[in-house]
């Protein structure tokens, strides 16, 4: 790899952090606005559901995120706060249906000490100011003037330190906000506070509460006629205002998230750790609060945030599980819940662990994550390009060409498969017991390759050769009419349509015939001036069974041509350049947009926007699909038409948001496809490849697949086995008996298949698996799973106490074959020269694996390595140890084989303290550390002095905003060889917002190339919020800032194939480079994930 | 139980009436189109562009008690009219540009 670094997004962020809802996109729509860290949706509340709207990616880690009205508009504002102490006030314009930026600044102080328990965002109910509480000691204010403009911010000196909450009370005159906090007595009091605004002070409020729940944590403030604030424990619930206390006891439980029901505030719910959503209730009489209820109403994901919607429907976001939008029903179902869970929103974070595995053996990787967490835990496994799911295959070699017919016009079912061969042609039908099994059409010509076949109309079909156009009778089978190639003249391509019938001789005869009942009519002749490599005249107008354009591919001036039918005259004529021959021409339609596709002889696409009407073409794009000459056909999935283009990379077109998208299909090559919808094998497609034919139906048409495995525990470490064809996790899982809470640990084994759990190994009390490794040893052909442990002890800072567990899987089963006692947690385990390095609290230990007199076995520590706070993660490349340390930054170990020892030779002198580490080559190492950094290090041999040689000199930084669990080498598409993409080296990421992110190492000529793009396209596509680029990529951390180096913003680049075209052009124009080629390279890039 | 859960609020009874509930082993999969912006008013208006006044704390407190203080000596009148005359809400300031 290089130091050389391109990050992109493969799946994007999905835990839902906040939510809010109001009429922000017009006043009389309702919205569901969420935020995934680093990206908001948009959502309309609309009869048939919630509707997504717009997905805006924000140069920033969302902190705080409130819809607020500002005076006399009548439509609501969102504000936005970043970590990154920046803040923005948006706006819908519904005219442009843009966002626009309303008011945007920078809250950052030069000294203070940012809060333990994160950023609070407020904003005054009767909107005269925000409030933030970013700092310990200090609360901002940014005042309204009468005008709804922001105004100077200002600090005042907030005494309280250890702030748990703070919000605005309702209905106050002056501004009152009400404060839940800790004090050094570690006892948690409420207090209220009037924000002066004139004198920027506080003044002290009209009333506050001492001696609170211990567990107190959450401020609910109750609107107006009743005001006041309810305190959320973890044992008791409080309302409290001036006048009024009122306390109700509960289970015990944390609180995490609540939504308010009802306007008035008499309604809430409340949502705990263990997803159980409460509704609490403030019963009151002429506007006094005579008390509280709470009642439970069912389980859910375990709530980030919830927001009441409408109609009884409320959307739960999580972080630790799928989101959902869930109905609350007013009768109970058999299980005593009132909630009932109508949509799923796959969510994957946080990703705690994953692996990378080939599990269908196709060269086509596969993430399999540790997804979520307690009861919400689960493996998910996501896999890029649409699979083929094989329904029936028979071996046939030499197929030309394949097409499905019906046996009468009116029949929804495929009846016929006509597969042609070089000098036949095989009719396959299904029998009765559903088998594919050969017939015959009479009046087809079996004797020679058919061209191509087609339906038509008045229960006819149509045949093609070399020599004539058959029509044949779709219920008799015998030939009703045949058109005759003039003597010297044969047939070289064809196409047809259910009324229309194209095709052409040697020497660029074109021939137009149309379809009649029981007749085929020469209607139009014409000789182009050269030779013709390939025919569509796929109807995508009106009619649906004529067509009223062609196009025609050609020889010689490679060009690609739109006639008119039927009078043959040219429309549009467009030189493609090069030398291939354009083999593949298709006139489509995707989401009401007409387009051209024209495939060429070496795996190139071009396609056009193509105007019905005029016969214009527009918009030329290119891209790359694989090396070999690319055959294309349309075909439906679920009511929707996509193109399969069949090659050495068979790979299916389609459009979402009218953009074309490009995904693989996970076959290694196709020759020909054709939809084959029976009625045995409905919505299937029929496949030739590598000599078989194959009849499949085809995935949901989507770039990602992911398939959930709920655990109902929290997995935390994950491997797998290639040959006991398992995976081995190590999981946690919470049990809450009526009195007391436990965690049991346990590593188990799952089928590598059914993802079933096959075998369990329940660890000590106390004690948690670390890390699991595959791995076998020197002078040993078994396999063995390794785990890491420690015993985390309540009273212990540190664990001193952990094992290292050896197994083997026998007959399904784990067996402990050896187990070995650590002085402390062991982070991480490595297979190294035919022993096991083990990570154990601040060492780097060897182990050796040794064979006793009684043919047992055991670890030995053969040596060993101090000098870390904690060694939390390693990785090894032979003689090499790379050490990511809790807060010491990379270092690098070499292991001496004479000498039998460990011994450092450079380190990173950076206190960055790191979440995971990774290898890209002998000389460059990759690091994550927890200010969301990502940052590369390079081993420097070459110095001249020990001082040098001994420090990894800093190459590439960058700010991702995701905090990530684990690096792992590999990649999510299939890799080819000979294609471009496939030399590319790749490293996959997964992050606690559930990202999967690629990191892939380019080419320096193609990074300098990227690199111009993105600054052009910084300033083009503008930061939402006014934003910038180049400050959410720096590199940021406590002490320091450095812009972004040696690492490219993927998303960004990829993000230049959504702008229109005279953007496109605008980009084109200041690089010098055609947009066809900023196209195609692009294109290119988004083929890694 | 009836009385607490029944009544949920509505704003547009039509909201979610034909929803059709899915197969919730089978999530939702429609994606919203990524937003992209070009256009110039993604930068606030020049006064919108908010940040936070440099006087620290300490300094401010003590410029307002010093202006406290000063203020018995001017001229009553100079200080009543627009108090009286032109009254506006609370907490409105004369526009000032930021930085």
């Amino acid at each position: 790899m290089s130091i050389w670094n391109y990050v992109v997004t493969a799946h994007k962020p999905t835990n839902v952090t906040h939510s809010c809802v109001g009429n922000f996109t017009s006043p009389q729509e309702l919205n569901l606005i969420i935020a995934k860290c680093t990206r908001i949706e948009i959502h309309l509340l609309t009869p048939l559901g919630l509707q997504p709207m717009l997905d805006v990616p924000i140069y920033g880690r969302i902190a705080t995120l409130e819809l607020f009205r500002p005076h006399g508009e009548v439509q609501d504002f969102l504000f936005i706060a970043t970590e990154r102490y920046k803040f923005c006030v948006l706006q819908w314009d519904t005219e442009s249906s843009e966002l626009i930026t309303r008011a945007m600044g920078d809250v950052s102080d030069r000294i203070g000490r940012p809060t333990d328990n994160g950023q609070i965002g407020i904003i005054d109910p009767d909107c005269r100011l925000i409030g933030l509480h970013l700092y310990d000691g200090l609360f901002k204010v940014i005042p309204f003037d009468n005008k709804g403009q922001l105004k100077e911010a200002f600090n005042i000196r907030l005494e309280e330190l250890q702030v748990l909450d703070i919000k605005f009370l309702y209905g106050c005159s002056k501004p009152t906000i009400v404060v839940l906090y800790q004090d050094n007595k570690d006892a948690r009091h409420v207090k209220t506070y009037e924000v002066a605004l004139k004198d920027k002070d506080f003044v002290e409020g009209p009333w506050s509460q001492n001696n609170l729940d211990n567990g107190a944590g959450l401020l609910i403030p109750v609107p107006m006629p009743l005001g006041g604030v309810i305190i959320i424990g973890e044992e008791t619930i409080v309302y409290c205002s001036a006048s009024v206390f009122k306390a109700i006891p509960t289970k015990p439980s944390i609180t995490r998230a609540y939504g308010r029901v009802d306007a008035d505030g008499s309604r809430y719910l409340l949502s705990d750790h263990a997803g159980l959503l409460h509704l609490l209730v403030i019963t009151h009489e002429r506007e006094r609060v005579t008390g509280l209820k709470i009642e439970l109403l069912g389980e859910t994901s375990i709530a980030s945030t919830i927001s009441y919607l409408d109609n009884a429907f409320v959307y739960v976001g999580s972080s630790y599980g799928d989101s959902q939008l869930i109905k609350l029903n007013l009768q109970p179902d058999a299980k005593g819940s009132y909630v009932e869970v109508l949509e799923r929103y796959v969510n994957l974070g946080p990703i705690v662990d994953f692996c990378v595995v080939d599990l269908e053996r196709q060269g086509q990787g596969q993430v399999v994550t540790c997804s979520g967490a307690y009861k919400d835990g689960s493996l998910r496994i996501v896999r890029n390009g649409i699979g083929i799911n094989e329904q029936a295959s028979v071996e046939l070699q030499g197929i030309k060409g394949m097409w499905s017919l019906r046996s009468s016009t009116d029949d929804p079912y495929d009846t016929f498969l006509v597969v042609s061969f070089i000098s036949e042609t095989r009719i396959l039908a299904m029998n009765t017991d559903d088998e594919l099994e050969e017939t015959e059409i009479e009046g087809f010509y079996s004797q020679a390759q058919t061209l191509f076949c087609h339906d038509a109309v008045h229960n006819q079909l149509v045949q093609i050769t070399a020599n004539s156009v058959r029509l044949v009778s779709s219920t008799s089978r015998e030939l009703l009419h045949e058109w005759t190639a003039p003597s010297g003249f044969s047939v070289n391509v064809a196409t047809a349509n259910a009324t229309q019938v194209l095709l052409a001789t040697g020497g660029g005869h074109l021939v137009y015939l149309e379809i009649g009942d029981g007749t085929l009519t020469q209607v139009k002749y014409t000789q182009l001036e050269y030779e013709i490599s390939c025919l569509d005249i796929n109807p995508i107008g009106e009619n649906p069974n004529h067509s009223q354009l062609a196009a025609v591919g050609m020889w010689t001036d490679i060009s690609v041509r739109i006639y008119s039918l039927p009078g043959l005259d040219l429309v549009t004529k467009e030189h493609l350049g090069g030398e291939i021959i354009p083999r593949s021409v298709l006139l489509c339609a995707f989401e009401g947009v007409s387009y051209l596709l024209c495939a060429l002889g070496d795996g190139h696409l071009f396609n056009f926007l193509l105007n019905l009407n005029t016969g214009e073409l527009t918009d030329r794009k290119k891209v790359s699909l694989g090396t070999q000459p690319i055959t294309l056909r349309t075909f439906s999935s679920k009511s929707t038409t996509h193109v399969f283009a069949a090659s050495d990379r068979p790979t299916v077109i389609y459009s979402s948001n009218k953009k074309l998208l490009y995904s693989n299909v996970n076959l290694k090559e196709v020759s020909h496809m054709c939809p084959f919808n029976s009625a045995a094998f409905p919505d299937s497609l029929a496949i030739a490849k590598e000599g078989e034919l194959t009849i499949g139906t085809i995935d949901d048409i989507q770039k990602l697949h992911i398939r959930s495995i709920p655990l109902g525990e929290h997995a935390r470490r994950i491997c797998h086995q290639e040959q006991t064809r398992t995976f081995g996790i190590c999981s946690m899982k919470y049990s809450q008996s009526s009195s007391e809470e436990s965690e049991m640990h346990f590593v188990r084994l799952l089928d590598d298949q059914t993802f079933e759990f096959i075998s369990m190994y329940p660890l000590d009390t106390y004690e948690c698996g670390c890390s699991i490794l595959s791995c076998s040893f020197a002078d040993d052909s078994n396999v063995y799973y390794c785990v890491g442990t420690a015993y985390v002890i309540p009273d212990e800072n540190e664990p001193s106490k952990g094992r290292i567990l050896v197994f083997i899987v026998e007959d399904g089963k784990l067996q402990l074959i050896a187990e070995k006692e650590t002085k402390g947690a062991v982070y991480s385990l490595n297979s190294f020269n035919g022993k096991l390095l083990a990570a154990i609290n601040q060492k780097i230990q060897l182990y050796k694996w040794m064979l006793r007199d009684d043919g047992s076995r055991e670890l030995q520590s053969e040596c060993g390595h101090h000098g870390h706070i904690l060694a939390l993660f390693v990785q090894s490349r032979g003689d090499f140890i790379v050490v990511g340390d809790l807060m010491k930054s990379i270092s690098l170990l070499i292991y001496k084989h004479e000498e039998g020892a460990i011994e450092e030779r450079a380190r990173d002198y950076n206190a960055n303290w790191m979440s995971t580490v990774e290898i890209l080559d002998d000389d460059i190492y990759l690091g994550a550390e927890n200010n969301f950094n990502l940052f590369t290090v390079r081993k420097n041999s070459e110095g001249t002095t020990d001082e040098e040689r001994g420090r990894l000199e800093v190459v590439g930084e960058f700010h991702l905003g995701e905090f990530i669990n684990r690096f792992r080498h590999g990649s999510l598409v299939m890799r080819l060889p000979d294609s471009d993409v496939g030399q590319i080296p790749t490293v996959i990421f997964g992050t606690v917002n559930g990202v999967i992110g690629v990191i892939a190492s380019l080419p320096h000529e193609q990074y300098v190339f990227l690199e111009k793009l993105q600054s052009n396209l910084v300033k083009v596509i503008k930061g939402v919020g006014g934003l910038s680029h180049e400050q959410w990529r720096s590199f940021y951390n406590e002490k320091r800032t450095a812009d972004a180096k040696n690492f490219l913003d993927g998303d960004l680049i990829e993000s230049f194939l959504d702008l229109t075209r005279g953007r496109m052009d605008e980009i084109s124009k200041s690089m010098g480079v055609s947009v066809e080629e900023l196209c195609k390279r692009v294109e290119e890039l988004t083929r890694l994930h | 139980m009836g009385s607490l859960l029944g009544d949920w609020p509505s704003f547009d009874p039509h909201n979610f009436s034909q929803l059709r509930p899915s197969d919730p082993s089978n999530p939702s999969k429609l994606t919203p189109a990524t937003y992209h912006p070009t256009h110039n008013r993604t930068v606030p208006p020049p006064n919108q562009v908010i940040s936070t006044e440099a006087t620290n704390i300490l300094l401010r407190q003590f410029y307002q008690r010093a202006e406290e203080k000063l203020r018995p000596k001017r001229a009553a009148s100079e200080n009543l009219t627009p108090d009286h005359g032109f009254k506006q809400p609370r907490g409105s300031f004369p526009d000032e540009t930021s930085n």
